[in-house]
């Protein structure tokens, strides 16, 4: 910059000193002094012009240019600091919202997972022929090792969770541990924090695997409160102390993100369920591993047929990036609100089209003179569209700064348990981009159209015109006004959609789950496994903690057991006896102790409860909910009716859980009770069988309790007594069933929080929008106000006029909104909220909003037309 | 007179001006004023360019390396840019000459003698 300065200067000394010389030769040859100089200068011609040009062969003259406009475009801003101030605060929300929820959207759905290239793990699904993808399917350890040997496959790793008990600390706590085959971490690819991972060698094939274990961040940080030195340092889990090896960093959340990876033992005989993931062989399609996969398949099925589907079987591949937890409900929430972000980011920049064009057609005189006196076009251009890029560039930081609070506030609102462990909402470069891009895009194509038009202008009419007459700016007219209702049909589709969400907010909040959630306390409870090795000796631990619990003051009713409360659910294929068997069908099976009935407020609705003896037994007999009790024929009553639950009848997989004698497949119904919401709030009550929990005696049960008062205060007691059994027992963190459903209306509250914002966000962005408009339209026919006010026009014409424009462009946007909305809301209709669909009501509401709106962004402008004075009015020249 | 017109008209002149400024400095260097003094000398005042128009071409020339510049000391003793050619820029005059003079010459056999002008 400074050469280029000193350059200037030297070339105006140069010229200057030409001027100097022509001057003295001037006077030589006999002029005056002040005669000779002016022939001089008139002889050079333009003075600056020469400069200009000179300069325009360095090069420097664009940038000298850029200069230029942008210091003009900041005097215009400041001129018009009332709708800069408007464009900015649009540019702002649309952009920052946009930003905020893509940053949402990249962190959940797009790089949820830091592992190594996760769009390449596949997890394998066996289907029956009719069946539908419904998670992946559970492999045995001997299994696997097959799969490991197809040529399909370059890499397979398993993972097996098992509850396991945390000793040797202040309170034993229950985890949920996760174990691993040795190439796990190989496969998944992410360096540890601190230490190592677990590798080949900690697995030796045969022997046991060594007694290790990898932290997550979580663990770390709660218990060693993110020491290194934790490294070396021994937990006892399961009672076998444990070196810890590493420390995983935080996004690292296989399976679990505050426990521990073990070394998965290999054992050929083990059963029990293990997740396998696989990394395909260069050049192996999906399709051709699939039909490898599925030969396997067919014979594990032949040697395991109660694990697999009946009839003709299907493998199918599913992506890892397609089975997250976030594919579900969240995925398509998510997907709706960027559409309506989308909506809200149109209304930013049809409000700053809207100023742009207001702008430069207020400033067509300007720019008819500005050419009249020779500016070149693309000049003019480039200094309107410079003005437009720093306006929206301007507003692309603004965003950033606003998608940085919001952003904050939408982690705050998510579910956590609707998003993958690892997803990390940061905004981070790619979103940044993206913003950068929209916001420029805005700026050039809304700042483009009316600087082309403007510049082209019929100079003689805009010159004559006052500026601001009828005739002048009639096409600028309609299409602004087109832009008003365009702007208010996008709003009211976002209102309807707000509605949609709200209203599926309120019906969560609304459904009769069918048991009384208030002052319930459910609790984890987890016995050391191998200090009660056998059935009976787990069946007295129960009996005795469930006892001393009941006599505990304050607790009205307690219950102990496995599935039964919401929403844990473990689902079975079962028969009726004496009907045919239905495939595919299922039910929900419920571990339950005597009062299970009355802990959570579930009616007796027929027969009788579990008597204390058939608890203690394990007995096969039944309570089954009214949606199982409909499945007999009408008339036939089920009490006393037996079917057939196929878990009950397969061997245990899993060798911590020991079964009662003698349990077989076939169970007794005994009673009815009245249904639950089993399966969600949102979803129909499935057919649930409950029996006596002893049938089954893991090391883990849920406890729940009614309490006569504050549920949370009964905490402690519980311990006490717990500790008093067996120092060794784990109590879980306690929540109350009223927490438990909260949780399940966290999503609608999610929808419903950010629509509602978005919703807002863009009617207050209309409103400001109509509120310009209107005022510029005022202002740019004052003079055909005056006209009609000297032809005896009143206050109250004036007042009616401008009100009647913007009543029909809030009627014309609402028509076209309301018909947008029943189209989206037919589009949207399969998502999960818009189960629902409009009220009568939410729709007048959001019609009566809207022309209150439009009436009150109106009614400024109008009253100040109102009151003008006709005189002045007359001669005003906008 | 609109933009586009003083566009063609400064672009006819343009090539012209180049190489009558080539052909000032070429025997020794100038400053901008001789090299105005000079043009109009030699084409014996036809020519009327603003002498202001000289010094975007000197840029222009400076840019294609066509001419050097130095600073000087001008015939009052005061500081001047002079203007010298460089071999590049002789070589353009020399073939820029040869050229205007087949040009001209080529149209003056295709004019001939002229018919008597009513002047």
């Amino acid at each position: 910059m400074k050469q280029w300065e000193k350059q200037r200067e030297h070339l105006e000394s140069e010229m200057q000193e030409h001027i100097d010389l022509e001057t003295q030769e001037n006077i030589e040859a006999g002029m005056s002094p002040p005669e000779a100089r002016l022939a001089a200068i008139r002889r050079f011609g333009n003075v600056p012009q020469a400069g200009d040009q000179s300069r325009e062969a360095w090069g420097w003259l664009r940038l000298e240019r850029l200069g230029q406009d942008v210091r003009f475009a900041l005097r215009t801003f400041r001129k018009n600091a009332g709708s800069t101030a408007v464009a900015l605060l649009s540019l702002m929300l649309g952009i920052g919202a946009s930003i905020a929820l893509f940053s949402v959207i990249y962190g959940v759905l797009i790089a949820p997972y830091p592992y190594a290239r996760p769009n390449q793990i596949w997890a394998p699904a066996v289907l029956g022929p009719n069946d539908a993808i419904h998670g992946w399917h559970w492999y045995t350890q001997q299994e696997m090792q097959e799969i490991q040997k197809l040529p399909a496959f370059s890499d397979v790793m398993a993972t097996q969770v098992k509850s396991v008990l945390l000793t040797g600390g202040i309170n034993p706590e229950g985890f949920y541990g996760v174990f691993l085959t040795a190439n796990a971490f190989n496969f998944l690819d992410v360096k540890p924090i601190v230490g190592r991972t677990i590798q080949p060698f900690d697995i030796p094939s045969g022997g046991e695997p060594a007694p290790v274990v990898v932290l997550s961040y979580g663990f770390w940080q709660r218990f060693f409160s993110g020491d290194p030195h934790a490294i070396g340092r021994t937990i006892t889990v399961d009672d076998v102390p444990r070196t810890i090896i590493g420390v995983m960093p935080p996004r690292f959340g296989w399976w679990t993100n505050e426990a521990f990876w073990l070394p998965l033992p290999t054992d050929p005989k083990d059963i029990s369920g293990t997740a396998v993931i696989l990394r395909l062989a260069p050049g192996v399609t999906p399709r051709a591993a699939e039909q490898q996969l599925n030969l396997l398949n067919i014979q594990f099925a032949a040697e395991r047929p109660d694990d697999y589907p009946k009839g003709k079987l299907r493998t199918v591949l599913l992506n890892y990036m397609d089975i997250t937890t976030a594919s579900g409900e969240m995925a398509q929430s998510l997907h709706l609100l960027f559409a309506a972000v989308g909506l809200l980011l149109l209304i930013a920049c049809v409000n700053v089209a809207n100023l742009q064009l207001a702008r430069t057609t207020g400033r067509a005189r300007e720019i008819a003179m500005r050419l009249a006196i020779g500016a070149g076009r693309a000049r003019l251009v480039r200094q309107l569209l410079t003005e437009s890029v720093l306006l929206s560039v301007a507003g692309g930081i603004l965003g950033v700064l606003f998608a940085l609070a919001a952003t904050r506030l939408i982690v705050v609102l998510i579910p956590p348990d609707y998003v993958p462990n690892e997803s990390r909402i940061i905004i981070n470069g790619w979103v940044l981009l993206f913003s950068l891009a929209v916001s420029m895009l805005t700026g050039i194509l809304f700042g483009l159209a009316p600087a082309l038009r403007s510049s082209r202008p019929d100079l003689v009419a805009t010159l004559k015109d006052g500026g601001g007459g009828a005739t002048g700016s009639m096409h600028g007219r309609t299409m602004r006004s087109w832009l008003v209702v365009a702007e208010i049909s996008l709003s009211v589709i976002l209102l309807a959609g707000a509605s949609l969400a709200v209203r599926g907010f309120v019906q969560v909040l609304r459904v009769d789950p069918g048991f009384q959630p208030e002052k319930t306390l459910r609790i984890d409870v987890t016995s050391p496994p191998k200090s009660y090795p056998a059935w009976q000796q787990r069946n007295v631990l129960d009996r005795n903690l469930l006892d001393s619990i009941l006599h505990l003051p304050g607790v009205d009713a307690a219950e102990l057991g496995n599935s039964g409360l919401p929403y844990s659910g473990w689902r079975s294929s079962f028969s009726i006896d004496g009907q045919p068997r239905m495939e595919g069908r299922k039910a929900g099976v419920a571990l339950i102790s005597r009062l299970y009935p009355q802990t959570l407020g579930i009616p007796l609705k027929r027969g009788r409860e579990f008597t204390e003896a058939e608890i203690e037994n394990g007995t096969r007999v039944a309570l089954i909910n009214e949606s199982a009790a409909r499945l007999w024929p009408a008339g036939q009553d089920p009490v006393g009716r037996t079917l057939q639950i196929d878990e009950l009848g397969h061997p245990m997989k899993n060798p911590e859980v020991f079964s009662a004698p003698g349990l077989a497949a076939g169970v007794t119904v005994v009673g009815i009770i009245g249904d639950t919401k089993n399966d969600g709030l949102a979803e129909p009550t499935i057919p649930s069988i409950y029996l006596p929990y002893t049938i089954y005696a893991p090391p883990n049960r849920e406890l729940a309790v009614r309490t006569a008062g504050d549920p949370l205060a009964m905490v402690n007691a519980i311990r006490m007594k717990a500790r008093d059994l067996d120092k060794d027992l784990a109590l879980g963190k306690p929540n109350t069933l009223n927490e438990v459903m909260s949780e399940e209306s966290q999503q609608p509250r999610f929808n419903m929080a950010l629509f509602s914002s978005f919703a807002l966000l863009g009617l207050a962005l209309a409103a400001i929008g109509i509120y310009s408009v209107i005022s510029y339209n005022v202002s740019q026919r004052v003079q055909e106000i005056g006209v009609r006010m000297a032809l005896g026009a009143r206050r109250g014409d004036i007042l009616k006029l401008i009100l009647l424009m913007v009543g029909r462009l809030a009627a014309l946007g609402l028509g076209i909104g309301l018909l947008g909305s029943f189209l989206v809301e037919r589009l949207v209709r399969f998502q999960m909220f818009a189960k629902t669909s409009f009220g009568v009501v939410p729709l007048a509401a959001i019609v009566l909003v809207l022309v209150a709106v439009a009436l009150l962004a109106g009614w400024l402008p109008a009253t100040r037309a109102g009151k003008l004075n006709p005189v002045t009015a007359l001669r005003h020249e906008a | 007179m609109t933009r586009e017109e003083t566009d063609s008209q400064l672009e006819l002149l343009q090539g012209t001006l180049d190489l009558m400024i080539l052909q000032a400095i070429a025997f020794g260097p100038a400053h901008g004023h001789a090299i105005a003094r000079v043009i109009q000398q030699r084409s014996d005042e036809v020519l009327q360019v603003g002498h202001g128009s000289l010094y975007p071409a000197l840029q222009r020339l400076l840019r294609r390396g066509l001419i050097a510049a130095q600073d000087g000391l001008s015939e009052n003793n005061r500081k001047a840019r002079f203007y010298r050619l460089t071999a590049k820029g002789r070589r353009q005059l020399t073939a820029e000459t040869s050229k205007w003079q087949r040009f001209s010459s080529a149209i003056a056999r295709l004019l001939g003698p002229l018919p008597d002008q009513n002047s």
